[in-house]
């Protein structure tokens, strides 16, 4: 297991291998929610994009476009609920609440095991993102996975192979590893993990592995 | 040019005030469902961001497609939208983008090069983000007014068309190391920017 906390400083390679994903949706939201835990300000970045947006040529909709665009809004019916299962995860950035919500409108929180839930967030490509929660005590039994794993910690604390991970810390494992992680006392503890189920990660994981000499 | 945002030219970004008025506008949306107000967003972005779509490779039913469905997000989120945070531009900048990744993944980019370097911008703790938001959108745009034109080409190929530097330095037929290098210097170049004054 590699794990990353909240204080370190993200080197320049692990920078440049969280940046090559974004092409992957599942590793997008990842990667936008880590940055956003950790303060990283992608301001400047996204304000050049904005200007550009400003500057480009429009380019003629069909005729009925408006139209057919208040008709999509009308079919759309009323809002969807904004009320969260778990009001704790009201603080999540804003990408990651608004995926939880969506999710939670369509199959909603599973329970995998004692104390132990689990909210799809889809699958896309091959990678698969999910929210783990975890109740206050709880460990999840010993397990592997079926491909590699990105774990992010969002919300309380849990230990995981000898570690304390908080929000904005993260862990990359491997298909092989076994691990039992177990939230601590006090609070539930949330995960956002990011799985490949042996597929598609070689890119970015792939990187991983040689950026960490496993 | 009139007084309404979408009768600007081609390749001028807003005035402050027009983004001000940009921003009320996506404010009545989320108060009080105002379709006029809908209306005159949609004039102006919607045929950018189909712009911005077919310049990354989608055909032209799938960009009208995906702009119907970028606006539509628009009217339904419009209530998230945080004007303290980001401009109307670039937080719709930001619904195309993400909506993108999420319908055309482009089935290039497979194999990763251990040398490429991308397209983050360096890491900035920034506490005061909020306050300082806007001020760089204001920022930025002056700073792309005086940036010689290559280094604005690089800038967008970057960040707004979210290329890596290899793809910018295949587009351009320039060598890696030579659009590396360039990329660092006009971002460094829009920081000073906007560390002054």
């Amino acid at each position: 297991m590699i794990r990353v906390t909240q204080n370190a400083e993200l080197d320049d390679a692990t920078r440049a291998a969280l940046a090559s994903g974004r092409a992957q949706p599942a590793l997008d939201l990842f990667i936008e929610t880590l940055m956003e835990m950790r303060g990283i300000s992608e301001t400047e970045g996204q304000a050049i994009a904005g200007a550009a947006l400003e500057s480009e040529t429009p380019v003629d909709l069909s005729a009925d476009a408006l139209a057919m665009t208040f008709a999509a809004i009308e079919r759309g019916g009323a809002l969807p609920s904004r009320e969260m299962t778990y009001p704790e995860l009201g603080g999540l950035p804003v990408r990651l609440r608004e995926a939880v919500l969506a999710a939670e409108g369509k199959a909603g929180w599973k329970t995998i095991g004692l104390g132990i839930r689990s909210l799809d967030l889809g699958a896309v490509g091959g990678l698969k993102a999910e929210i783990i929660r975890v109740a206050p005590g709880t460990t999840v039994p010993r397990h592997t996975h079926k491909g590699r794993e990105l774990t992010l910690c969002i919300h309380g604390e849990y230990l995981d192979s000898g570690a304390v991970f908080g929000p904005g810390d993260f862990s990359y494992r491997d298909a092989a590893e076994h691990h039992e992680p177990k939230a601590l006392a006090g609070a539930p503890a949330y995960a956002l993990a990011v799985t490949d189920a042996g597929l598609k990660f070689d890119g970015l994981l792939g990187m991983f592995q040689a950026l960490f000499r496993l | 040019m009139g007084g309404k945002g979408h009768t600007k030219p081609a390749g001028e970004t807003l005035s402050e005030a027009e983004r001000a008025r940009f921003s009320d506008l996506l404010g009545a949306v989320a108060t009080r469902q105002d379709r006029n107000a809908f209306a005159e967003l949609f004039a102006y972005y919607a045929p950018r961001v189909k712009s911005y779509l077919l310049r990354l490779g989608a055909d032209n039913a799938l960009a009208e497609e995906i702009v119907q469905d970028v606006m539509v997000t628009v009217w339904r989120k419009a209530g998230l939208f945080d004007r303290a945070q980001a401009s109307a531009s670039t937080w719709i900048f930001r619904i195309a983008r993400n909506r993108r990744i999420d319908l055309f993944r482009r089935s290039k980019r497979p194999e990763l090069d251990p040398e490429e370097e991308m397209v983050l911008p360096s890491g900035v703790e920034a506490p005061d983000a909020r306050v300082e938001a806007m001020e760089t959108e204001a920022r930025v745009r002056a700073a792309m007014k005086d940036l010689p034109e290559e280094q604005v080409l690089l800038l967008k190929l970057a960040f707004y068309e979210g290329l890596s530097h290899s793809e910018i330095a295949a587009k351009l037929g320039a060598p890696l190391g030579t659009v590396k290098s360039r990329i660092r210097l006009a971002f460094a170049k829009m920081k000073a920017r906007l560390g002054d004054d």
